[in-house]
């Protein structure tokens, strides 16, 4: 680390390179991919998510009826939060349950 | 009630309601030109009405099962909407229902749509394409999908 700071800054640079270069060759550090997180909704270009469109809501609601959060379905925040406005209209007029057993 | 400005602004509301199955024609008309001389009293008009026909219920709610789905789409100002409200819940042949604005969402939802379309084509335009994409390019981008990106695809380790 001391070494590393006594160069100058055209060294560094040159370093930091070589660095990475290394990493890769020997597959040092490892890598992990992320899964693509893809917002249905997006994706789709769906503007309005309507509570009467019960086709549209079903893959969001598991077996037990609950609302499936976003870390599991990916939909992104602004989505998520119609969705849940959605879900919990349509539960009012007996479209999607409140429990499910 | 509220005192306030501008109480007669009109939006737009869908009202859903359900009935019974066993209900006949004829109580049901019935129960829709009530309705309609509600709204008709606050000067509303009903731009829209749906049957949807008996449904399964998600649950059951008194006694019932199913029940049959009826949708009125009406543009009329708010306190409209306090009467209805009170009116329908009197009625013993309404199972239940929901009053819900949508005039706002809507119009999110339309401003939504021209913004993205007035950027596609802005993009387009600058790539030197007509601002439309054309059938053949809609195709095209469907076959390149392979539809293995939900959530189902878990981990997926490898040079991706």
């Amino acid at each position: 680390m001391s070494d590393f700071e006594g160069r100058g800054g055209g060294g560094r640079g040159g370093r930091g390179g070589d660095k990475d270069k290394d990493d890769k060759k020997g597959g040092g550090r490892r890598t992990f991919f992320r899964r693509r997180r893809v917002c249905k909704f997006c994706v789709d270009k769906i503007d309005y998510i309507s509570y009467k469109d019960v086709k549209l809501l079903a893959p969001f609601i598991p077996e037990r009826g609950k609302i499936q959060p976003r870390r599991i379905s990916g939909v992104c925040a602004t989505h998520q939060r119609a969705l849940q406005r959605a879900i919990k209209r349509a539960r009012q007029i007996a479209l999607v349950p409140y429990v499910a057993d | 009630m509220s005192i306030r400005r501008h109480m007669s602004t009109v939006r737009q509301y869908e009202l859903i309601y359900i009935v019974p199955p066993e209900t006949t024609e004829e109580a049901l008309a019935e129960l829709q030109s009530q309705v309609e001389s509600i709204t008709q009293r606050f000067g509303a008009t009903i731009e829209k009405t749906e049957n949807w026909g008996r449904r399964k219920l998600a649950y059951e709610i008194g006694k019932h099962r199913d029940g049959v789905y009826v949708l009125h789409v009406i543009n009329g100002p708010a306190e409209m909407v306090t009467e209805l409200d009170r009116r329908l819940r009197v009625f013993d042949l309404v199972v239940r229902h929901i009053v819900v604005r949508v005039d706002e969402e809507l119009a999110i939802a339309e401003r939504a749509r021209t913004r993205r379309k007035s950027a596609m084509a802005n993009r387009r335009v600058k790539r030197g394409l007509p601002p439309e994409p054309t059938e053949q390019e809609r195709n095209r981008r469907h076959e390149d999908d392979d539809d293995l990106d939900g959530p189902e695809m878990g981990f997926r380790g490898g040079d991706r």
